[in-house]
């Protein structure tokens, strides 16, 4: 699949042989520490999270669009079920439905707003970030424990010797590689964010596809978030707090642009594995928290810097690049 | 008119990644004199004029202006030097004043920086009486001009400056013709106060209308210099291509079978439009710009409300709110704007193609690479697409070649009813006409053609008939024999009308 030249793959290929430099070279400073599969595995654990979340941000930014509000609609989504089998004592399998339900609900609506009343999705989805922050608070209060042991079994059982978490990472980012390589629908968010208005001139029903596309972010960041829950054992109102900002540099370094029209599955998998490989050796090196804060964000500033950058060379200005990515002309 | 050399460009070169723009030009520019400048895209024409107005430097070669060598570094030495430049894109500030926007960054100022508004007013409108324009209010917000006066305050905007040397780059692209007279108005009169003028333009009447003297570039290589007057088109366009242009062959291809039928449609900006359109028949679409002709193809094709009137396709009523319903009839829609509504520029010739018809390329909705690259290369090879590959990406294209793409993608949907709305605008000749056999050939197989265009002697020569709009109404619709440029333009400003005694 080539969608565009060089770069996309260059990028793409960069960040694997950037991985496996981390990988051996972390192995040879950490020896037995880092190389070990409790290690390895726990990374894995920690980072698929992030990664069923990627994916739908990876479809976002191909159709030239972003959900800043995925944060809070994991922390809603594990705080809604866990409310809902808590305090109503609700069967597991339908909590688990109603949160992915209320969490389709909130990308309606983002995607509704966005496509139809023509809002910013910079400014909708910051907004609605506050907004379901505000739901989550709401069902959770300061954190529900204690859970039916059969949610806790959707999220903690181990497989083949791997967890739950990263079988889904990787049933998901299996299915959604194929539909988003192969698909006529999926192939449409390539040529929305190519261009918006001549797809639209080429009969794609874009508002509609736009609605859709926030639909699906927003599901898969609920499922994340009721994975996440049954994981922990445990709702807590603060999760995925910061979510927004790791999820989408990872995309980026995968080969997404802030423009739009490119970008792969494998690429979203790709800078998750990043991103969870630097959290690891941040912990192994025992930088402090603070300043694994200011190392993501300059990630994100380099990434998508190198992004414009490469634009550049392509003919496209800074100003052109500002005035798509965020709407504000002149 | 007076022969003092201003400006002397020698042997100048000029080479980017892979090609070769400009190879040892020279060219020579007298005061008092409107010197065009043509060539087909590619040739080096922008180039040179970026090089002129400081944007790039030569690699080698020499400028001398009024005598002495000079190095233009930068936009702000070419200024001033006095070279002022009027680009094809618009820079001007919709919602700023006509002074604002003359004066832009030069705006008169009294002590302690502060804009003086009343002598920035009053310098403006004394500008725009000078080029002989006091209706344009100095004060008014620029959004409230119609496009070709927005043109004319681009030029008082370079001629605030005071330059020496002018240069218009297409001027006359995006306004219509009784605004490019106007234009041509001021150009003479500039000249006449003794300032040099560069002409670009792909229009040769309007060279012809205008120009002094042409100097012809192709492939970055310098054709030569004529005496507007002792030369005439066929010498230009043979040293811009290296070949005569052979005359557009009309052919007939049109039955007497009526695809579709608008009757009495109404919208936003034009209404009451009624007129059939036979099978296999070229019919064109005349009038001034703002006439209301997108606008209608627009509504057609479903892209703008109908508020009124009906469409029947075929013998059947039908329809149409989404340009999805007008593919679903076999109506195919080539936008005016193709970089900005046509084309995907970061994405390759092959998925620019399957753009429309995704679905039609589709297995049980999935779809393969191979059968993607097959089609691409069967229609790069139909349509004569100059591409490397199929993989290329569009913006790398020439402005022909990206034409012909649009074109591809859509007759990828097999269209009975072909809307194209300005399709050679700044393309050059070879691939105008080029174009103009493809649509020949689709309408051999029975295809409908509704054209809009903005040349007179494309459709003269290329459409089976012609309907001419007015303000928003049609005034005319002619047949062949009827053809010719002085009859539709009295149509096309309202002096006659055939559907009106009074008029």
């Amino acid at each position: 699949m080539q969608f565009s030249a060089g770069s996309l793959q260059d990028r793409v290929v960069t960040l694997a042989i950037t991985i496996l430099v981390l990988i051996v070279v972390s192995s040879i400073i950490w020896t037995g520490k880092f190389a070990s599969w409790e290690n390895l595995s726990l990374v894995l654990l920690n980072l698929s999270i992030d990664a069923i979340v990627a994916v739908g941000m990876m479809i976002l930014l191909i159709s030239g669009s972003f959900d800043l509000s995925v944060g809070s609609v994991v922390a809603f989504a594990g705080g809604f079920a866990a409310y809902l089998m808590y305090y109503w004592g609700v069967y597991v399998p339908v909590a688990i439905i109603a949160a992915l339900g209320a969490s389709l609900v909130i990308g309606l609506v983002n995607g509704l707003l966005v496509a139809y009343i023509g809002i910013n999705p910079l400014i909708q989805t910051l907004a609605m970030m506050g907004i379901v922050r505000g739901l989550a608070l709401m069902v959770s209060g300061s954190g529900i424990q204690n859970l039916p042991t059969h949610f806790e079994a959707f999220g903690q059982s181990v497989f083949l010797g791997l967890q739950t978490p990263v079988w889904y990472m990787l049933i998901i980012v299996g299915v959604f590689s194929f539909l988003v390589a192969r698909t006529v629908f999926f192939r449409r968010y390539y040529y929305i964010g190519g261009n918006e208005k001549a797809a639209a001139l080429s009969g794609i029903r874009v508002k509609r596809m736009k609605v859709y596309s926030f639909i699906l972010m927003s599901g898969l960041a609920g499922f994340a978030g009721v994975v996440l829950a049954g994981r922990l054992g445990a709702a807590m109102p603060t999760t995925g707090q910061g979510m927004e900002l790791r999820v989408i540099t990872a995309v980026i370094l995968g080969g997404a642009s802030l423009l739009g029209g490119q970008g792969k599955i494998a690429g979203a998998l790709l800078g998750t594995i990043f991103m969870g490989l630097v959290a690891n050796i941040m912990i192994l090196a025992r930088i402090s928290g603070y300043w694994q804060q200011i190392i993501l964000g300059v990630i994100l500033i380099l990434a998508v810097a190198s992004d414009i950058l490469m634009k550049r060379r392509g003919g496209v200005t800074a100003k052109q690049y500002l005035t798509k990515t965020t709407g504000i002309k002149n | 008119m007076m022969s003092e050399l201003l400006l002397h460009l020698r042997n100048i070169t000029k080479a980017f990644p892979g090609v070769l723009a400009l190879d040892e030009v020279s060219f020579d520019l007298q005061a008092g004199e409107i010197h065009a400048i043509c060539g087909e895209n590619g040739a080096g024409k922008s180039t040179l004029m970026n090089i002129i107005s400081g944007n790039h430097q030569p690699d080698a070669g020499q400028i001398t202006l009024s005598g002495q060598d000079v190095i233009i570094e930068n936009q702000l030495k070419s200024q001033s030097l006095g070279i002022g430049i009027v680009h094809q894109e618009k820079s001007l500030v919709g919602n700023m004043s006509v002074a604002d926007n003359i004066f832009a960054g030069t705006q008169p100022v009294s002590r302690w920086g502060i804009i003086n508004r009343k002598k920035m007013i009053r310098d403006a409108g004394d500008l725009l009486h000078r080029l002989g324009l006091p209706e344009i209010d100095p004060s008014m917000p620029l959004s409230q001009l119609l496009p070709g006066k927005q043109q004319m305050v681009e030029i008082a905007k370079a001629l605030s400056q005071e330059p020496q040397i002018l240069i218009l780059d297409e001027p006359t692209a995006a306004i219509s013709e009784s605004d490019a007279e106007i234009l041509f108005r001021i150009v003479r009169r500039l000249a006449g106060e003794g300032k040099a003028i560069i002409y670009i333009s792909h229009r040769m009447s309007e060279i012809f209308d205008i120009s002094d003297r042409v100097t012809v570039l192709k492939d970055g290589q310098y054709q030569g210099t004529r005496q507007t007057q002792e030369t005439d088109i066929n010498e230009i366009i043979r040293m811009m291509v290296g070949r005569d242009l052979r005359h557009l062959e009309y052919q007939n291809h049109s039955n007497t079978d009526i695809v579709m039928e608008v009757s009495a449609l109404t919208g936003d900006r034009f209404h009451d439009i009624s007129f059939d359109l036979h099978e296999g028949e070229i019919l064109g679409l005349s009038g001034l710009v703002g006439a209301g002709r997108s606008e209608l193809a627009r509504a057609i094709f479903g892209i703008d409300a109908k508020m009124n009137g009906n469409i029947k396709i075929k013998g059947k009523p039908v329809v149409i709110r989404h340009p999805q319903d007008a593919m679903g009839l076999h109506l195919a829609y080539l936008p005016e704007h193709r970089k900005e509504q046509g084309l995907f520029l970061e994405m390759s010739v092959r998925d620019n193609l399957a753009a429309t018809n995704l679905r039609g390329l589709a297995r049980h909705s999935l779809l393969s690479q191979k059968d993607l690259d097959a089609v691409a290369s069967h229609y790069i090879d139909r349509l004569g697409i100059r591409t490397p590959s199929a993989a290329q990406k569009v913006i790398n294209l020439s402005g022909g070649n990206q034409q012909k793409v649009v074109l591809a993608k859509w007759l990828l949907v097999d269209p009975d009813i072909l809307i194209i709305d300005e399709p050679t605008q700044g393309i050059d000749v070879g691939a105008k006409s080029e174009i103009y056999r493809l649509l020949n050939d689709l309408t051999a197989k029975g295809v409908s053609v509704l054209m809009i265009s903005s040349e007179l002697p494309e459709l003269i020569g290329i459409c089976d008939r012609i309907m001419i709009m007015c303000h928003g109404t049609m005034t005319g619709i002619l047949s062949r024999e009827d053809f010719s440029e002085e009859e539709i333009m009295h149509y096309s400003s309202g002096t006659k009308n055939m559907f009106k005694q009074t008029g």
